[in-house]
């Protein structure tokens, strides 16, 4: 599963969407809101319906790449507090190599082209996150 | 014709919202963003730079494709259209 939400999700309930008897391993990439020079909160905007493509072409790089068993992608928007779920990434597989290398990938590369951005909003006002990459 | 535009985090601060602009047959990419920079001196300053040229940081989507700068000026836009307009992407 892909997708772009307001709602929080529930970490055992994704893995156990994705297990399979033939999985060895289940990696799992959890992004949180870190606390971080007085942050309260971060907003988190994004250009939906290119965001969840964006992030479907990645999955499918991925399996292309790697031989792996199965994807899923949770990327929250709106308003998060700190320790609040940013974005879940769970990723299984046969063997846990092919599951950490495929799950790495699919975090680099939402990070490179995902059209979403955040906005970083504390005691000193607001800011918006530069960046990775403006190719 | 009407073509969308739509702007994400500071651009979209600046611009101050999603647009439907009114643009005649055959505009091009660059002079819809033209036009986008006459909505306000702030649009402008967002994506100009004072000698004219587009910001290195602006990224152009054309109806969900990322469109490269050069191609702008003889990207010609069709009525519906949707023009996106953001800064380097956070997400992660």
């Amino acid at each position: 599963m892909i997708s772009v939400t307001r709602d929080d999700f529930d970490l055992n309930a994704e893995i156990d969407r994705v297990r399979r008897p033939d999985m060895g391993g289940l990696v799992t990439f959890l992004g949180v809101v870190r606390d971080e020079g007085g942050l309260e909160a971060m907003e988190l905007e994004a250009y939906e319906e290119v965001a969840v493509k964006e992030m479907e072409t990645i999955r499918d790089e991925a399996f292309a790449k790697f031989p792996i068993g199965a994807v899923t992608v949770i990327h929250r928007i709106g308003r998060l507090r700190v320790g609040e779920n940013i974005l879940l990434i769970v990723v299984g597989a046969g063997h846990r190599k092919e599951a950490f290398e495929a799950c790495e990938y699919i975090l680099e590369r939402i990070k490179e082209s995902v059209p979403i951005w955040k906005k970083e909003i504390g005691e000193g006002g607001e800011r918006w996150v530069p960046g990775d990459s403006g190719k | 014709m009407q073509v969308r535009v739509r702007a994400f985090a500071r651009l979209r601060e600046a611009i101050g919202g999603d647009l439907t602009l009114e643009t005649p047959q055959g505009t091009t990419m660059s002079g819809l963003l033209a036009a986008v920079g006459d909505v306000s001196r702030d649009a402008h300053e967002a994506l100009f730079e004072e000698s004219g040229e587009l910001r290195g940081y602006v990224i152009l989507m054309h109806n969900g494709r990322r469109v490269r700068r050069a191609e702008a000026a003889t990207l010609t836009l069709a009525e519906g259209d949707e023009v996106a307009l953001f800064p380097p992407v956070a997400g992660g």
